[in-house]
């Protein structure tokens, strides 16, 4: 189990860092996707591994939704937007600095974690929540509003990852509330979205400026 | 009991869905006052029977739910009695939002389960958005922008959080099915990891503080305070921000037993400090009276915060009598803000002055809620800002409730010169005829009678109810 679980973190963490260095957003879009079937591998392994049957369940959700679903409804938000910003990308090289030190950040944070238990898993916990570290960057330092609904999911891939190795699984109710809550949030996003594009004739929220003081 | 309390919004939002024109207003006013009604009765029953449960105890009001559902009662049953004015000008589906509004704040105080309580608040945030970009301008929209997403990131630190305290629970007791439940976290917190429960508080504070609106995260309430049209405004920043600080009240006790009152009284006070010092810089240069009022809100939860932070009887009972204070306040202020921003077509202070002479009896009523605000006597705020004072000197905090203290002179000078410009300005343009008549005077005039009520003489049992909740909250 350790080493399914730390593999299938350490695949996260890397899909997320190709999420970070991508430009092109269809590629992240299926990155993200990728990410949300290494959660779903991860939920089913450690299921099988524990012998916690509502974890294949989970994966199965995660799949629907996360790998299915919401991909197709960020396709649909960003049809029309230009594949890549207009305006020159930051410097990835500064970029990927903070992130490695967002990993080693994460480490730190969790170390009260990691050292109160004795865990199959737990070596996986930190990978998971360096990957929602990154995806909180994303989504403070996202551009327009794709960047933020991507950054904000990546935090949330990162999130129920950690949850599924500290607790393998939480209960029933909690679950169904997260998967609901995500496909309501990207779908208002959606709706939100459309008006401001409406409204602004772009996606860029940097327009949105008028609330001030 | 819990059930039907929970029941009436929820029907009352399905059934107002397909309503149209009077036939929707009949039953929006019916559900508001089914809600208040039962809301009320549950208080009452609590405060003399002890916790309601349902559902094997899954939903469980206490002293402290009940505290919080009379709450939401009240201010909903206000903003309600206003909300008819906004949809006679807009289309929308504002009644049946208002309701699914309501009940997800009263699921999420009502529920034993911390899960089910972290679902309920985000579906607070998902039932308001909509609310908030009601009017569909660009101001509105920008502000449900941020609304959403500061509240989703803030609500999903929230959750890991919430596994963190579960993670902490199964690894020291094995697999408690009801481990999530707050009852049951009482029972363990003694024997938690202090360690991973300390980290677990962070997010907790981080994630429902961005729901509460404490200082750096509340960048969001400004906006959305504002924009809100103004029964949500006076919800949201009557109910919706305590909803926030009860989701923090509830985890804190297991943390204090857990790892020591130190560490949630840290947090609590430096949260606390921040949000009154923001409030009171922004009071100064906010252009726009809503904005003035959302800042005073900042101020309120930061007085709130500081409250539970010094603790003990004193602390707690006043930061929970000011809760409800500043609901019923705020509520009024917002409510009345709407009907001065109706008149005159603006919600700049600048476009609106003379207001004592153009809108008279509103005029006297804002200027009786600002004063309130400000924590003047006879009103209830006073009493509830000398406990917490009193709290913060008695357990030996004395600089920090210093420091404040000066913070609120200039917050307090800040929101009168808002104020002033208002309501004794010079006359920018006329405004449209205030409502007449005695009803719609009526809520506003209950509201500022129960908060003179809290400022000189208790009603019977509101002592008792308070004392019911410290004991619930102070390990």
């Amino acid at each position: 189990m350790t080493t399914a679980s730390n593999l299938l973190a350490f695949l996260g963490l890397v899909v997320t860092l190709l999420i970070v260095w991508r430009q092109s957003w269809p590629a992240r879009l299926r990155l993200f996707a990728a990410q949300s079937l290494l959660l779903a591998a991860l939920a089913s392994t450690v299921g099988v591994l524990a012998q916690r049957r509502g974890l294949l369940l989970v994966a199965a959700v995660v799949v629907v939704v996360k790998g299915l679903v919401i991909p197709r409804v960020l396709a649909r938000i960003g049809s029309g937007a230009p594949v890549r910003p207009i305006t020159p990308g930051r410097s990835s090289g500064i970029t990927l600095l903070v992130v490695g030190g967002l990993v080693v950040a994460a480490y730190v944070i969790m170390l009260p974690v990691t050292s109160s238990v004795e865990l199959p898993t737990e070596g996986a916990i930190p990978l998971a929540f360096a990957m929602a570290l990154i995806g909180l960057a994303l989504c403070v330092t996202g551009r327009d509003a794709l960047g933020h609904i991507l950054g904000f999911l990546v935090f949330e891939n990162g999130i129920f990852g950690l949850a599924i190795l500290a607790t393998y699984g939480l209960p029933g109710i909690v679950e169904a509330g997260v998967f609901l809550d995500v496909l309501v949030i990207v779908l208002i996003m959606e709706a939100v979205v459309v008006q401001v594009r409406r409204e602004h004739d772009s996606i860029d929220v940097d327009r949105l400026r008028e609330l001030r003081g | 009991m819990i059930l039907a309390v929970l029941a009436v919004p929820l029907v009352g939002a399905l059934l107002t869905w397909r309503a149209v024109g009077r036939l929707a207003t009949a039953l929006h006013a019916a559900t508001a006052a089914l809600t208040l009604v039962g809301a009320l009765a549950v208080a009452v029953t609590v405060n003399r029977a002890g916790p309601l449960m349902a559902f094997d105890g899954f939903l469980r009001a206490d002293a402290l739910s009940a505290w919080m559902i009379a709450l939401i009662g009240i201010v909903g049953a206000l903003a309600a009695s206003e909300a008819p004015r906004y949809v006679a000008h807009a289309p929308g589906r504002f009644y049946p939002l208002f309701h699914l509004f309501v009940f997800t704040m009263l699921l999420a105080v009502s529920t034993d389960d911390v899960g089910l309580m972290w679902v309920a608040v985000e579906g607070t945030t998902l039932a308001s958005v909509f609310l908030v970009n009601f009017e569909r301008t660009r101001a509105s929209l920008e502000a449900s922008y941020k609304y959403l997403l500061l509240c989703s990131v803030g609500i999903a630190i929230a959750f890991l959080g919430t596994v963190l305290v579960y993670f902490a629970g199964i690894q020291q007791f094995g697999d408690e099915v009801h481990a999530l439940r707050w009852t049951t976290l009482m029972r363990l917190a003694p024997g938690l990891s202090p360690r991973v429960i300390e980290l677990a508080f962070v997010f907790l504070v981080v994630g429902y503080g961005t729901k509460a609106g404490l200082a750096p995260m509340h960048t969001w309430l400004p906006d959305a305070h504002s924009e809100a049209p103004a029964p949500v405004s006076a919800l949201m920043s009557g109910v919706l921000l305590s909803v926030g600080v009860y989701a923090l009240l509830r985890f804190k006790p297991a943390v204090d037993t857990a790892a020591g009152p130190g560490f949630a009284r840290g947090i609590m006070l430096a949260l606390g400090v921040l949000s009154v010092a923001i409030a009171a810089a922004f009071l100064w240069t906010s252009p726009n009276y809503k904005r003035m009022l959302a800042y005073s809100s900042v101020e309120h939860i930061g007085l709130v915060c500081l409250g539970l932070g010094f603790g003990g009887t004193l602390g707690t009972s006043g930061a929970l009598l000011h809760v409800a204070n500043h609901a019923l306040a705020k509520s009024v202020g917002f409510l009345l803000s709407g009907r001065i921003r109706a008149a005159y077509g603006s919600a700049e202070i600048a476009a609106v002055g003379g207001l004592m002479r153009g809108m008279p009896r509103t005029g006297a009523a804002f200027l009786a809620a600002v004063l309130a605000l400000v924590g003047l006597p006879p009103f209830g705020l006073f009493v509830s800002e000398v406990m917490i004072f009193s709290a913060g000197f008695a357990q030996g905090f004395a600089a920090v409730a210093g420091v404040v203290l000066f913070l609120l002179v200039i917050a307090f000078a800040g929101l009168l010169r808002g104020a002033h410009a208002i309501l004794y300005g010079p006359a920018v343009r006329e405004p449209a005829a205030e409502p007449s008549g005695w009803r719609p005077a009526l809520p506003m005039a209950a509201a500022l009678a129960l908060l003179v009520l809290t400022g000189l003489a208790w009603p019977p049992g509101l002592g008792a109810a308070l004392d019911r909740i410290v004991a619930i909250v102070v390990p």
